[in-house]
C-alpha cells in the first residue's frame, strides 16, 4: 500500500514535470508561430509587474490577471502571462532577469534609463496608438526620455507627503502641525517623551533615494543641478543628511534608520507607535488594515524643509516599459497596452492601492476626489528623480550606502555614491 | 548482473580462430567504453554543473560589463583592482574568517555533546533524533525569516519574552532592536548558523559513535579507566575520521552561507554584516565584473582552506 502511494507520489511529480515542460515549451513556440506571419496565430506576452499588494488578498497578481483574462476574452489569440514581484525585491529579480536575457515582453514598476540606453526597449509610440499615447500624463515625459524618444510610460504615480498621528500629537501637547525641520525635531522629542517613535526614517536598502531626496529638498539640495550636473555630494545634501543624524542620536526616530524600510515603518505607523512619517496616498489602506487608527486620527501636510514646508515634492511614477523580444509581437503588444490604458482599470487600480493616476482622462475624473485631490494638485509640480542612465547603479549604491551616514561621516558617503554617478555608464 | 556475466564471458579465450578475426577488436573497443557508460552521467554531470560554471566565472572576471550583462570588451586585471580598492573588503573578508571559525567551533563542540547524548539508551529517543532533523530539514531560508520576525524590535517573541524577564527594557528601542546593530545582528545571525549546522554534524557523529566496537569499552571498563579517560582515549581517536568529515563540510557550507544573512540583514547597512559570499552578491547588483572577481576570490580562499585542511589533518591516513 505505501509502495503505491511512493509510486503515485513519483508519478504525479513526474507528469507535472511534463506539463510544465510543456508549458515551457509552449511559451517559447508562442513566438515562434507568432513569427508564421499570420495575424490569426496565437502570441503569448510575458508580463512582468510590481506588486503592489499588502498580502494575497490584494496581490496585483490579481489585478493584471484579470486584465489578461478580460484582454483574451477580447482577444482570443494573444494569451498574456502575468508574474508579479513585491517591491523590496523587484530591482532584483528584474536586473536578474535582464543580465540573463531572459527578457519580459511587458514589464511594470520601476524604470531604468539603462535599457532604454541599450537598446532594450521600444520607444512608447510604437507600441501605443496615438490616443493613449497623448493620454499619458505629461509631467514624467522628461523621466522616461532617453536621447530625445520617450521610452517609459507612466502607468501609476504618487506624491510624497508628511503623515502624522493626531493623537499622539494632542497627547504630546503639540497644536500646530510641524513646518520646519525644527519643529519636526522638537514635535519628535516630544512623541519620544511618550515612549513613541517620533519620526519614521526608513534609510534601508528599500527606498533610502526617496527619503534622502525628500530631506535633500528641504535644504535646496537634489541629486542633479538644473542643468542635470550631478550634485549628490553637494553642502545642501551633506548639511540634511548631518540634521537628519542629529534626530537619530538623539533618539527622535526609530533605532538603527539604515536598516529598517519603508514598508515596515508604514505599518508601525499604521499600529500608532509613530508620530510622523513621509508618505504616499499608499500609507492610507495600510493605515485603514491595521484598524487602530481612525480617519480623524491622522492627516498629511507638505513636507517641512529646513526653514519652510516644500513648495514641490518628490512625484514618483511607476513605468510601463516594452522589451524588443520578438517583432513579430509587436501588434498584440500594442493591442495590450491601449487596452490596460483605459480609465477602467487605471481607476481600478488606484482605487485599490490608493495611489494616482497616470493618464489625463482618469485624473480628471479623480480630480474631485477629496482624497486623492489634494495629491493630484501637487503632481504638475513635482520633482523626479535624474533619468541618466546611470542612475539604476547610481539609486543600488544610495540603497546599499546612504543609511550608513547616519552613523558614519555623511560627506564621505556622498562623495563616493557622487563618483559613481561621475564616472557615467 | 548480465552485463559482469557479459564481461567475464568475454573474458574467456575464444574458442575458433575466426571469432578472434571478427568479435575482439569490437569487444575491445566495446570493453574499453563500458566503464565510460557508468561513468559518463557522472562526468557530464561534473562537467556542466561544476567545470562549466568555473570556466565562465574565470572569464567573467576578466570582462567588462554594463549592469544589464551586456558585455563591453576585455577588462584585463581592472575588475580585480577595483575589487582590491573597495574600502570595505578587508573588513568583509575578516568578518568572513570570524564567521566560519565561531560559527563551525560552536557547531563541532556541541554536536559532540549531542551525539553522545542521542547515543544514550532515554525513553523518547526515536521522537527527540527525528525532532533533531528538523532545523535542517527545513528551508533555510524560511528559518532566516522566521528569527528575523522572532527579532523584531516591537512585537518579536524574543523581545516580548525578554521583556517579560525585565531584560528588555521597552519595546522598540535600540536594545530591542538586535539585527538593527552590525555586532548583535551578527551575533544572532551566528547563532542561526549554528542551529541550522548542528544536525548534521551531529548525525554524522552519531553515525561514528555506533561504529566504535562495544568490546573496547568493557576493556576500558575491566581496566578501571575513569568515564573521561575512556572518552579521551577510546571515543575521541575512533571519532576522528567521522569528525573530520563533518568538519570539512561544514566549513564550506558555513563560508558559502548565503540564505541565513541574506534573509536577516541583506549584509546591511552597508557591508557590516555582509561575509565575503553575500558581499559577492551585492556587487552583483551593479558589478558584474567585479562580482565575478571577488567569486574568484571566494572560489580560492574555498580551495586553499580545503588544501590546508587536508595537509594538516592528513586526511589520507585518517579517512581513507
Amino acid at each position: 500500500m505505501k509502495r503505491s502511494i511512493a509510486a503515485g507520489v513519483a508519478l504525479g511529480a513526474a507528469v507535472l514535470l511534463a506539463v510544465s515542460a510543456c508549458s515551457s515549451s509552449k511559451k517559447s513556440s508562442g513566438g515562434n508561430s507568432g513569427s508564421n506571419g499570420g495575424g490569426g496565430s496565437p502570441v503569448t506576452l510575458k508580463f512582468v509587474g510590481a506588486d503592489y499588494g499588502t498580502g494575497p488578498q490584494n496581490s496585483s497578481q490579481k489585478y493584471w490577471e484579470q486584465i489578461a483574462a478580460d484582454f483574451k476574452a477580447a482577444n482570443p489569440n494573444i494569451t498574456v502571462q502575468v508574474q508579479t514581484i513585491n517591491w523590496n525585491d523587484f530591482d532584483n529579480k528584474v536586473k536578474t532577469m535582464v543580465q540573463n536575457k531572459d527578457y519580459p515582453d511587458v514589464m511594470e514598476g520601476d524604470y531604468f534609463p539603462d535599457y532604454a540606453q541599450t537598446g532594450l526597449l521600444y520607444p512608447a509610440k510604437d507600441v501605443t496608438s496615438p490616443s493613449t499615447f497623448s493620454n499619458l500624463l505629461s509631467v514624467f515625459a522628461k523621466l522616461n526620455t532617453y536621447n530625445g524618444t520617450q521610452y517609459g510610460m507612466p502607468f501609476t504615480t504618487s506624491s510624497r507627503t508628511l503623515f502624522y498621528n493626531k493623537k499622539l500629537f494632542q497627547q504630546a501637547g503639540i497644536t500646530a502641525a510641524p513646518q520646519t525641520w525644527n519643529d519636526v525635531q522638537a514635535d519628535a522629542a516630544k512623541i519620544k517623551a511618550l515612549g513613541k517613535v517620533g519620526f519614521g526614517l526608513p534609510l534601508g536598502s528599500e527606498e533610502a533615494q526617496a527619503e534622502g531626496l525628500l530631506w535633500f529638498l528641504g535644504n535646496g539640495g537634489g541629486y542633479q543641478s538644473d542643468s542635470g550636473d550631478w550634485t549628490i555630494d553637494s553642502q545642501q545634501n551633506v548639511e540634511a543628511l548631518q540634521f537628519m543624524s542629529g534626530m537619530v542620536k538623539a533618539g527622535d526616530t526609530e533605532p538603527n534608520p539604515g536598516t529598517k524600510n519603508r514598508t515596515d515603518l508604514w505599518k508601525n505607523f499604521a499600529q500608532g507607535d509613530i508620530g510622523m512619517i513621509n508618505g504616499s496616498p499608499a500609507l492610507i489602506p495600510i493605515i485603514q488594515q491595521g484598524g487602530k487608527l481612525q480617519a480623524s486620527d491622522y492627516t498629511s501636510v507638505p513636507i517641512p524643509g529646513k526653514s519652510g514646508p516644500l513648495d514641490k515634492t518628490l512625484g514618483v511614477c511607476d513605468n510601463v516599459s516594452v522589451f524588443k523580444t520578438d517583432p513579430k509581437k509587436q501588434d498584440a503588444i500594442k493591442k495590450f497596452l491601449d487596452f490596460f490604458y483605459q480609465d477602467k482599470y487605471q481607476i481600478q487600480f488606484d482605487k485599490e492601492y490608493d495611489l494616482l493616476p497616470a493618464t489625463n482622462s482618469a485624473v480628471q475624473s479623480m480630480s474631485s476626489d477629496p482624497t486623492f485631490g489634494p495629491f493630484l494638485k501637487a503632481l504638475p509640480n513635482s520633482v523626479q528623480y535624474p533619468n541618466d542612465p546611470i542612475w539604476s547603479t547610481v539609486k543600488t549604491q544610495i540603497q546599499q550606502q546612504l543609511g550608513l551616514a547616519m552613523t558614519q561621516d555623511p560627506q564621505k558617503i556622498l562623495s563616493n555614491i557622487q563618483q559613481t554617478a561621475k564616472k557615467g555608464s | 548482473m548480465t552485463d559482469t556475466e557479459a564481461v567475464t564471458r568475454a573474458d574467456v579465450p575464444p574458442k575458433s580462430p575466426r571469432r578472434v578475426r571478427r568479435g575482439s577488436p569490437w569487444r575491445r573497443v566495446g570493453r574499453a567504453v563500458s566503464p565510460l557508460l557508468w561513468l559518463g552521467p557522472a562526468i557530464v554531470l561534473i562537467g556542466v554543473v561544476v567545470l562549466w560554471p568555473v570556466f565562465v566565472m574565470f572569464k567573467t572576471s576578466f570582462q567588462r560589463f554594463t549592469p544589464n550583462g551586456f558585455y563591453l570588451g576585455p577588462a584585463g586585471w581592472r575588475n580585480f583592482k577595483d575589487l582590491f580598492d573597495e574600502p570595505d573588503l578587508n573588513s568583509v573578508l575578516i568578518r568572513t574568517v570570524v564567521w566560519v571559525v565561531v560559527v563551525v567551533g560552536v557547531t563541532m563542540t556541541l554536536s559532540l555533546g549531542l551525539a553522545q547524548l542521542f547515543n544514550q539508551r532515554f525513553p523518547g529517543r526515536r521522537v527527540t533524533r527525528w525532532a533533531l532533523i528538523a532545523p535542517w530539514a527545513a528551508s533555510v531560508l524560511m528559518t532566516a525569516f522566521i528569527f528575523r520576525w522572532a527579532l523584531d524590535p516591537n512585537y518579536g517573541v524574543v523581545n516580548v519574552i525578554l521583556h517579560d524577564l525585565g531584560l528588555v527594557k521597552t519595546f522598540g528601542s535600540n536594545q530591542a532592536d538586535w539585527l538593527g546593530r552590525p555586532d548583535s545582528a551578527f551575533v544572532w545571525m551566528m547563532i542561526v548558523a549554528i542551529f541550522v549546522s548542528l544536525p548534521f554534524s551531529t548525525y554524522a557523529l552519531l553515525a561514528g559513535l555506533q561504529t566504535i566496537p562495544h568490546e573496547l569499552y568493557e576493556a576500558a571498563r575491566v581496566d578501571g579507566a575513569s568515564s573521561w579517560r575512556t572518552y579521551r582515549s577510546i571515543t575521541l581517536p575512533l571519532l576522528r575520521p567521522s569528525f573530520l568529515v563533518a568538519l570539512l563540510i561544514n566549513v564550506i557550507n558555513v563560508f558559502n552561507s548565503f540564505p541565513i544573512i541574506w534573509g536577516m540583514t541583506r549584509g546591511g547597512p552597508g557591508f557590516e554584516t555582509a561575509t565575503s559570499t553575500v558581499f559577492m552578491y551585492q556587487l552583483k547588483q551593479a558589478f558584474i565584473g567585479e562580482s565575478a572577481a571577488m567569486s574568484v576570490l571566494n572560489f580560492g580562499l574555498v580551495i586553499v582552506v580545503v588544501l590546508v585542511f587536508l595537509k594538516v589533518t592528513r586526511w589520507k591516513d585518517q579517512v581513507s
